[in-house]
């Protein structure tokens, strides 16, 4: 691989916005093709971040500069990404439930998401399942993800599994948060239940292969 | 004569409560007297609660707006802005005050001083007509307040290179708390107490490394204000907050309430004598669906292991979600054990 994409996810894992963008201008002078640069510089180093949050080697702090400095590399190569022609690899509509305000872990999984290459749009906090619904019938998602971290808010889920079936949309229904277990998963009928957010963006990509 | 409760919770502090009962207290938040008023009723009257707080006034208080248990807009001492949408517990800052990187703002934070204006003679009033363990009535959060002024995400980020101004902000808030703490140490309560979330469910929300740097020795100061004033000190963290309990112990804390059934008690047995559990029992499973039976072990499992002629204190949360009968069961075990 060019030394160029192999430093560019160094600085991404270490954060560093100045020395990503310099770098993704870098490689495009030598004329890596964009795509190449988004998989080898950026999602590359997103997925080392995402490796080792799992097993607790760094934390939400470093998870959250990393996401921003791929985040800018994203936006940089964007117009370059639509000339090529290349497309986000799967789209997930993803939010906190109704009732529940928690945020860091959503925004965790939002981010590693993104950084296998899917198009996540962000609801926020306190999400109906109607607004879950509405938004991925408009954005024709591949999967619904939800987050819960109060054991009061965890029934919303079942709300939204229930009228995913009702309105007979084919996104796939993906829930997390520190109270969720596959137990619950299972009752519920959810497509997925993930206690990471590394392991959650594998199988969210699996899901749109 | 029989043991007030002050010197009840002491003897349990000190690891020489060989024959008493252990020390209880129950937090409750707003949502569970309007949710369940009989049963909270009944709670507060069939046992003996051993801690209090003192009453005072302030000679001015600082401004706040609104209600933090209301749904709507909360404003608090520092000035940040909580959008809450559940009556009963607490909401979340959306709208953070300090929005530049540089943190060039920060002036627009108000740092509460009015805070200092309390009292003294009435908490010492309050002290003497009760028998009861005394807590200050002011409770340092520098993580959770540094995330209030400037919005969660961005404060961990910021955390990871702190900008001058931020650092500068931190140590006058440091010293706030600092003043604060010492003329509360300077009254006859019994012990102050801190508190900040430190762990997600199975790990550290920052690298324990930022921790020391950071947050120890902020704590180390608190610890030691108390210590220095004869007073205890107590510390609520919320979390898996393993790899940080070493290093409360390491400072002093006296006691400590954290999540211990997220990490599990058998991995908290190697304290067992050198810090008092300040409760809990697990509120995200085992209150709101364990049976009896299940709160029966766990408050076993939790004596057990920890206790050693002291060091738990038979407190839990009555909050949003729980099954009311799990919670006065606890203080029923808790009393069947002795
Ligand atoms: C930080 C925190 C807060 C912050 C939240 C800040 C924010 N912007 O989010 C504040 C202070 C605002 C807060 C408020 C409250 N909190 Co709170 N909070 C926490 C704490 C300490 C950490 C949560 C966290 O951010 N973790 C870090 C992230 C990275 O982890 P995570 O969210 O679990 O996400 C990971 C995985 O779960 C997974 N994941 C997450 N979402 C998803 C989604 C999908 C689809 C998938 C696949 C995976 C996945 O991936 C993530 C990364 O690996 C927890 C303790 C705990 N044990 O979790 C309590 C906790 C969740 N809070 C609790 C409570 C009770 C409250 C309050 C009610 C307190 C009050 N006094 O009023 C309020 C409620 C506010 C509201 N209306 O929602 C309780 C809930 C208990 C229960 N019965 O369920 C907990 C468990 C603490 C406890 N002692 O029991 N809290």
């Amino acid at each position: 691989m060019s030394t160029t994409l192999v430093e560019m996810s160094e600085f991404l894992q270490k954060g560093r916005v100045k020395n990503v963008k310099e770098l993704i201008q870098k490689a495009l002078d030598e004329g890596i093709a964009p795509k190449t640069i988004l998989e080898e510089g950026l999602l590359s180093g997103m997925s080392v971040v995402g490796e080792k949050f799992k097993k607790n080697e760094v934390f939400v702090p470093e998870v959250l500069i990393a996401a921003r400095a791929m985040n800018a590399g994203t936006t940089m190569l964007k117009p370059y990404l639509v000339q090529e022609g290349v497309e986000s690899k799967g789209t997930v509509v993803i939010g906190t439930v109704k009732g529940d305000l928690h945020d860091i872990g959503k925004n965790i999984v939002k981010m590693m998401m993104e950084g296998k290459g899917l198009n996540v749009i962000d609801l926020g906090v306190d999400v109906s399942a109607e607004q879950y619904v509405t938004a991925a019938k408009e954005n024709d998602a591949d999967i619904i993800a939800c987050s819960t971290l109060l054991t009061t808010t965890m029934g919303e889920i079942k709300n939204v599994v229930d009228l995913v079936k009702a309105e007979g949309i084919r996104a796939k229904v993906m829930i997390g948060g520190a109270p969720v277990t596959q137990d619950f998963c299972d009752s519920v009928n959810a497509d997925s239940y993930t206690p990471d957010a590394a392991t959650a963006a594998d199988v969210a990509l699996s899901f749109c292969l | 004569m029989e043991r007030t409760s002050r010197q009840l919770v002491l003897d349990t502090l000190n690891f020489k409560n060989t024959d008493g009962r252990v020390p209880r207290q129950i937090w409750t938040l707003p949502w569970a007297e309007f949710t369940y008023p009989e049963m909270f009723k009944k709670i507060q009257d069939d046992f003996v609660w051993d801690f209090g707080g003192p009453q005072t006034t302030y000679e001015k208080l600082p401004k706040t707006q609104g209600d933090a248990y209301e749904v709507g807009t909360y404003v608090d001492e520092w000035g940040c802005i909580f959008t809450n949408i559940h009556r009963g517990i607490i909401g979340e800052v959306k709208e953070p005050i300090v929005k530049e990187e540089d943190w060039s703002d920060v002036g627009n934070v108000h740092i509460p001083e009015e805070l200092l204006t309390f009292d003294i003679d009435k908490v010492n009033e309050a002290c003497k007509a009760s028998d009861k363990f005394m807590i200050a009535g002011c409770c340092p959060r520098p993580f959770e307040q540094l995330q209030f002024i400037r919005g969660t995400v961005d404060l961990y980020m910021d955390l990871m290179d702190p900008p001058k101004k931020m650092l500068e902000f931190m140590e006058k808030m440091h010293d706030f708390y600092c003043r604060l703490l010492t003329k509360w140490a300077q009254t006859d309560v019994d012990a102050l107490n801190m508190m900040d979330d430190w762990g997600s469910q199975n790990a550290l929300l920052i690298n324990p490394e930022l921790w020391d740097k950071y947050f120890r020795p902020m704590y180390k100061d608190y610890i030691d204000i108390a210590h220095k004033h004869g007073k205890k000190m107590f510390m609520h963290s919320d979390g898996y907050t393993l790899d940080i309990i070493p290093r409360l112990i390491d400072l002093g804390l006296d006691a400590l309430n954290c999540q211990i059934f997220c990490m599990g008690v058998e991995k908290l047995k190697q304290f067992k004598g050198k810090i008092t559990f300040w409760g809990e029992i697990d509120r995200q499973h085992l209150i709101p669906n364990g049976t009896l039976e299940q709160i029966d072990q766990a408050v076993k499992s939790v004596y057990d292991n920890l206790w050693a002629d002291g060091g738990c204190i038979a407190q839990c949360e009555f909050g949003p979600g729980a099954n009311p009968d799990n919670i006065y069961q606890i203080y029923k075990t808790w009393e069947s054990i002795r």
